[in-house]
């Protein structure tokens, strides 16, 4: 893949890997800096609809068809859904 | 020859798992109706259905990216809500009706009240799911459900007009009863490409871990195992065309399906076939369920799998429970299943476009694919097929009021 993409088709909507490869939300929205100096560049990424998570660019590792971060969901406050979901079947046998 | 050993069970698998309550409710009823006027209309809906799972299972195998992941990059947010709401509903109708078949064999095996056989139902689905691999799922419900083959038995005793088969396979329109035929051929169309299908198929191909080495392995086994399962469609219609065209029998239970294969072939044949419903329509209530988890988490990014532990993924593991639990309790009302089937069926087709639309963009896109993009085989045929996807989904909801859901 060549350095130059497509914002609306290559990076929003795309899914977000964590450092450890799990699957940690989509790229919902970017906040763009820098438009009235003329050097636009992707800020942050937001996660979630309402009270979006906020992940800075400098976060990102690497872009394919997802987009690989470089720390873990958790650190990064991502996939907390994935926290309150854990309770209900964690108490199951063979669940862990 | 390991390699080959792999892709036989593979295909295998793929065969038992093509073919749903969906599929033994149109084919037959097409079949008692039209007799093997309709067999033609079999081969397209296959060919639509390998042609898609294929690209869908290439994409995946690329990308690591599904079916629903695919849509929400390129309708986005708002257009792929639609897509996901309209696909899910589905999946609800489907899974419900799978569900009620489960039970309607079992009732016909075991003789126990319906609402009881559906508890065991789900509670079966439910174990069988937690406990095993996911391709340990994929291939017991796909062997076992192989032993639908006995239809094929059956209809060659029934020993058909073979040249009226031969010409069923000629695409033609009658000269009368003109909706209904067409109202069937939607549903056979329909049932040939559920969407789950597609979904499935696709987020199965990261389950597996199949990795561009196995591009090869996915289209053999879309190719053949799909072909195969249209083999087995054709049967059940032949066997009806057959068996209960002559008589005027309209099927209207799956007891009267089993008829088909206990008239020819007695006892043995009545178990076998229902051993065989059976286990399809189970492997298809499962890959319905994991259908409409796969999703849900694809489409908002969490994280999602059989692979992972319960514990890692656990939005999507309460998601396949939702799904069970969901199919139940639309069963449990009271609805007739064979209707919730014809209704699937015929929605389906409707919300059809919305999913494979996304998946021919995405197969053609050369920064994602590389020199995987469609090559122009895969697009004609893409193209072609959602052409026809696109005229039946349009037709599929004024045919059904036309014809009273093919009540003529």
């Amino acid at each position: 893949m060549s350095d130059a993409i497509d914002l609306g088709l290559g990076l929003v909507d795309h899914q977000l890997i964590d450092s450890e490869g799990r699957r940690c939300g989509k790229v919902d929205d970017l906040e763009l800096t820098g438009i009235q100096e003329g050097r636009l560049q992707v800020a942050e990424i937001l996660v979630g609809r309402r009270g979006a998570v906020h992940v800075p660019w400098e976060e990102v590792a690497k872009v394919d068809s997802g987009v690989h971060l470089k720390r873990t969901a958790a650190e990064l406050r991502l996939g907390r859904g994935d926290v309150r979901a854990r309770k209900l079947v964690a108490w199951i046998p063979g669940a862990q | 020859m390991k390699k080959i050993f792999e892709i036989a069970l593979g295909i295998l698998a793929a065969i038992g798992g093509f073919v749903d309550i969906g599929d033994i409710v149109f084919n037959v009823a097409a079949g008692a109706m039209f007799g093997f006027e309709l067999l033609w209309v079999v081969v397209i809906g296959v060919g639509a259905i390998v042609t898609y799972s294929e690209m869908c299972g290439r994409v995946a195998v690329v990308s690591q990216r599904a079916v629903m992941d695919a849509v929400r990059e390129r309708l986005g947010y708002r257009v792929g809500l639609v897509s996901l709401v309209a696909g899910q509903l589905v999946n609800l109708l489907t899974i419900a009706a799978e569900i009620g078949g489960i039970a309607l064999a079992l009732q016909l095996l075991a003789g126990l009240p319906f609402r009881v056989l559906l508890v065991l139902a789900v509670l079966g689905l439910g174990i069988v799911i937690w406990a095993l691999p996911f391709e340990w799922i994929e291939r017991v419900f796909g062997y076992v459900g192989l032993t639908m083959l006995v239809f094929a038995v059956a209809a060659l005793k029934l020993n058909p007009n073979w040249n009226s088969v031969a010409s069923g396979f000629v695409p033609h329109v009658p000269s009368q009863d003109v909706a209904l035929y067409a109202f069937f051929a939607v549903g056979l169309i329909g049932a040939a490409t559920v969407p789950y299908e597609v979904y499935f198929y696709s987020s199965g191909a990261i389950e597996e871990r199949w990795t561009p080495k196995d591009l090869g392995l996915n289209k053999a086994n879309a190719i053949i195992g799909y072909s195969l399962g249209g083999f087995l469609s054709c049967a059940l219609m032949i066997m009806a065309g057959a068996l209960f065209y002559p008589r005027g029998i309209t099927p209207e239970s799956l007891g009267t399906v089993g008829l088909g294969a206990e008239v020819p072939l007695g006892q043995v044949g009545l178990v076998l076939a229902l051993i065989g419903v059976l286990f399809a329509v189970g492997g298809a209530a499962i890959d319905s369920a994991f259908s409409g988890a796969y999703n849900v988490a694809q489409f908002f990014g969490w994280e999602w799998g059989k692979y992972r532990r319960p514990v890692d993924a656990p939005r999507f593991t309460v998601g396949w429970m939702a799904m069970l639990v969901a199919g139940f309790l639309i069963v449990v009302t009271g609805v007739d299943p064979i209707q919730v089937t014809e209704y699937s069926v015929i929605f389906s087709v409707v919300a059809l476009p919305l999913t494979y639309v996304p998946i021919l963009l995405v197969a053609n896109d050369r920064a994602y694919m590389g020199r995987h993009a469609n090559g122009r085989i895969a697009n004609v045929f893409g193209i072609g097929y959602l052409a026809v996807i696109l005229v039946i989904s349009v037709a599929a909801i004024p045919l059904m009021i036309i014809t009273n859901m093919g009540q003529g």
